[in-house]
């Protein structure tokens, strides 16, 4: 024992820390059984370290939306506490969830709150919907996605008059599977339950859902968290957590679509050709494959004859590395940056595209005036920037901290699908961020003049008319 | 323990989801069929449908007549009150920011109002619209009825407390058309201040203006933001009260500036005077410069942003009540 306790003193920390882990690593080889996930692991670790967050599931992004009395966030409590009891996850309180008011505080941050779980099947981050226009700039900004919703309705209640303005905002932001689960069950009979349920099949078909298949749970989200009578309780976060597992499909990982390479520079190397280097934007690359590089108004072909990371050959690089591609028979003066490199014919160069746009409020780092139509101003995304004249469709200005559609008319044609996002400048000030959501044809030589005209200009012509 | 029961469950779980789904789909088809008609000519669901109140309610109204649901939809209309009341003051400490600032004006009159309720998809709600124009047309006509005054524009200022008591055309006051609307949709919502103007001669006309504006101006309209604006303005020009109403909604300055007193501020985008800011629709003019062009003089205006926390008011000015107004100059 004195042996023991004096070769401890003699390890120093680091050599402790190595020990540890290899007791640990022992513990991790030996539990690779069933119902034991790594997450159970890291939940008995009691030593101050941060956890290592393990990629062994599918993930998939989900949120509730509903009334603020029927019980999103008991719910969100309740089935942290469920699958904490499986060991799937950390058992979270309504008070730990329920941090947007000190978010809301800080005013600048999107005030949602951040959960996450796993089933058997999935893993899953899991939202708390605030409010339609922070969720709107969620969306836009790209900080939080839900692939997936769980509507939240009480049984006592029913579809209330705003339960409408809550299904208008999943379709909004592109939510197909939306799964209901009906709370409250416990102050309620089996008549008002079943009346819910029509009710809210009725309203979803309506908005534009299929009503009649979408998965109906129904719960109390307070028994599950109380551990009182399991079949309306426990058994029904199980049910709905199911429901959630079969009806949201995963998302398509980037690793999945046809690779993409933003064009960051490019170099001569004698003797070995014309470099592209970049940061692999989706897909993977491989040597050898066939590519196409596309923008300011050009489109070449040609054959990716090396892949190097490091100075270091590569077999495959995939999204997210940083990485030189070597291409045939191009020269480095054909190829600018803000070009992209893709799979040939996934990609087309377009100039008038619809966008939802976020607008920095002032204290975020916007501008503290709104903007009118005609504002010209500098588009950024990926690795190109052009001017771009600004026309909005629906409102006659857009103030600072709002969120808007518009009409972005680029003075050339750039690299642009559905679903990018970009920035917006003028002059040192960044203005907004947005994602494009539909592409428009391309314009004129006519438009495309117009877009040079001034205000004058466009008076003159519209009076003529 | 634990694995041996997760194992257990992985055995029998798909047989037991294969039947609960057979069971799920025949009560389903059953649901969809004859049974789905049957709920849907319930009593219950048809008093739902025609009243809208809460499901629990409904219920406690058959209940209590027997099933006669003419008897019941009687009771929860008189109930509906009482209950509204109810739940009004049990979520009135909750904040309310979100909401609308709606705006009505004719040539010689104004009014502008803030509504608050906790989110806003209660405020894309037909229902909050409807209370929010009963509240501003109340408002309104209160600015032809009960204002007098000498002095070129006639202010008042309204609170919670005030708009409260204010009658719409139905004779019902403001606040129990309040309490209904938080009754039906179960979150707390607050009438927080009112603005209401006359002009007391023809040469001062009012305008008004939301953002984001309807697309086709009248005289109503809401958003997040509002304004209303008094002003002169020779009847042989082109009128642009509408455009400054615009430009002081977007630009928001803190008061029209005096000429010789106020300096303009070094940065243009920090300018707080209305007279010296850029004009938001051509900013190659200042407001003044487009004031003098089409000859206009600024008497007054106001600016609600919704949500927004109002600055301490003014020392010595003191609440007023109903009857009194306030006059400029």
């Amino acid at each position: 024992m004195a042996t023991i306790s004096f070769a401890k003193s003699l390890v120093n920390p680091a050599l402790k820390i190595i020990l540890k882990q290899s007791h640990y690593s022992h513990v991790r080889n030996a539990n690779i059984l069933p119902g034991l996930t790594p997450l159970s692991i890291v939940l008995r670790r009691n030593y101050a370290e941060k956890q290592v967050f393990e990629r062994t599931k599918p993930h998939c992004n989900v949120g509730t939306i509903g009334h603020v009395d029927h019980g999103k966030t008991t719910l969100t409590a309740a089935i942290t506490k469920v699958l904490s009891d499986l060991n799937l996850a950390q058992s979270k309180g309504y008070s730990d969830i329920d941090n947007a008011p000190e978010e809301k505080a800080r005013g600048i941050t999107i005030n949602v709150a951040h959960v996450e779980y796993q089933t058997e099947q999935r893993h899953y981050g899991h939202t708390d919907c605030p409010g339609h226009a922070d969720y709107i700039k969620n969306m836009i900004t790209g900080t939080a996605q839900m692939d997936g919703a769980i509507l939240v309705v009480a049984a006592t209640d029913g579809v209330m008059p705003q339960t409408r303005e809550h299904l208008i905002l999943a379709k909004q932001i592109g939510i197909q599977h939306v799964v209901v689960f009906i709370n409250k069950v416990d102050a309620a009979d089996q008549e008002m339950v079943e009346l819910v349920e029509m009710e809210i099949r009725e309203l979803m078909t309506e908005m534009g859902y299929d009503g009649d298949k979408v998965p109906v749970v129904k719960g109390s989200a307070l028994c599950a968290l109380e551990g009182k009578s399991p079949d309306i309780g426990s058994d029904a976060i199980t049910q709905l957590l199911k429901e959630v597992d079969s009806f949201i499909p995963t998302p398509i990982r980037e690793l999945d679509k046809p690779f993409l390479l933003p064009v960051e520079s490019v170099h001569s190397i004698p003797g070995r050709g014309t470099v592209v280097t970049g940061r692999l934007h989706r897909g993977v690359l491989k040597k050898g494959t066939e590519c196409e590089i596309v923008g300011h108004g050009k489109v070449m072909k040609t054959t990716v004859t090396g892949v190097e990371m490091f100075h270091k050959t590569l077999e495959e690089a995939q999204a997210g590395d940083q990485l030189g591609a070597l291409v045939r028979a191009v020269k480095r003066e054909q190829i600018r940056r803000g070009m992209v490199m893709a799979k040939p014919g996934t990609v087309k160069a377009h100039d008038n595209v619809e966008a939802a746009v976020y607008i920095l409020s002032k204290e975020e780092g916007g501008r503290s005036k709104p903007f009118t139509s005609f504002i010209q101003l500098q588009m950024f995304s990926m690795t190109w920037d052009c001017a771009t004249q600004v026309t909005i469709p629906d409102k006659e200005m857009v103030m600072p901290g709002e969120d808007a559609t518009l009409h972005l008319r680029m003075l050339k044609p750039m690299v642009c699908e559905t679903g990018q996002r970009f920035t917006l400048r003028l002059g040192d000030l960044t203005l907004g961020t947005g994602v494009i959501t539909k592409i428009n044809n391309n314009l004129s030589e006519e438009d495309r003049l117009k877009l040079l005209e001034g205000k004058k200009a466009r008076e003159k012509a519209a009076a003529k008319k | 323990m634990n694995r041996i029961c997760c194992c257990d469950c992985d055995k029998k779980l798909p047989i037991f989801k294969l039947t609960r789904e057979m069971i799920f789909q025949l009560v389903r088809r059953l649901h969809t069929s004859p049974v789905y008609k049957a709920a849907e000519s319930s009593l219950l669901a048809k008093l739902r449908k025609k009243t809208g109140y809460t499901i629990a309610n409904c219920k406690k109204a058959l209940e209590m007549h027997n099933n006669d649901s003419d008897k019941a939809e009687a009771w929860l209309n008189e109930q509906a009150q009482a209950m509204g009341w109810a739940k009004a003051t049990k979520l009135a400490g909750r904040t309310a920011l979100q909401g609308l600032v709606a705006v009505k004006f004719d040539k010689n009159h104004g009014a502008l109002v803030e509504l608050n309720c906790e989110t806003d998809f209660v405020a894309k709600n037909d229902k909050f619209h409807k209370m929010i124009e009963d509240a501003t047309v109340a408002c309104f006509k209160f600015a032809h009825t009960h204002m007098q005054a000498k002095g070129p524009i006639t202010k008042m200022e309204l609170d919670s407390e005030q708009l409260a008591n204010l009658t719409t055309d139905g004779g019902k006051k403001l606040s129990e058309i309040l309490a209904l609307f938080i009754g039906s949709v179960g979150e707390n919502a607050v009438l927080r201040r009112a603005e209401c103007w006359k002009s007391n001669s023809k040469e001062v006309k009012i305008s008004g203006y939301t953002h984001p504006a309807p697309s086709a101006p009248g005289d109503y309209s809401s958003g997040k933001y509002g304004a209303l604006l008094a002003y002169k303005q020779p009847n042989d020009i082109e009128d642009i009260g509408r455009q400054l109403c615009q430009h002081i909604v977007g630009c928001a300055p803190r008061k029209i500036g005096d000429k010789e007193k106020d300096k303009p501020a070094k940065n243009s985008d920090d300018e707080t005077c209305l007279i010296f800011q850029e004009y938001l629709l051509d900013p190659s003019f200042t407001v003044e410069e487009v004031l003098e062009q089409h000859k206009v003089e600024v008497i007054d205006y106001v600016r609600f942003s919704c949500g927004e926390i109002v600055e301490a008011t003014m020392p010595g000015v003191e609440k007023q009540p109903l009857d009194t107004v306030q006059t400029l100059q």
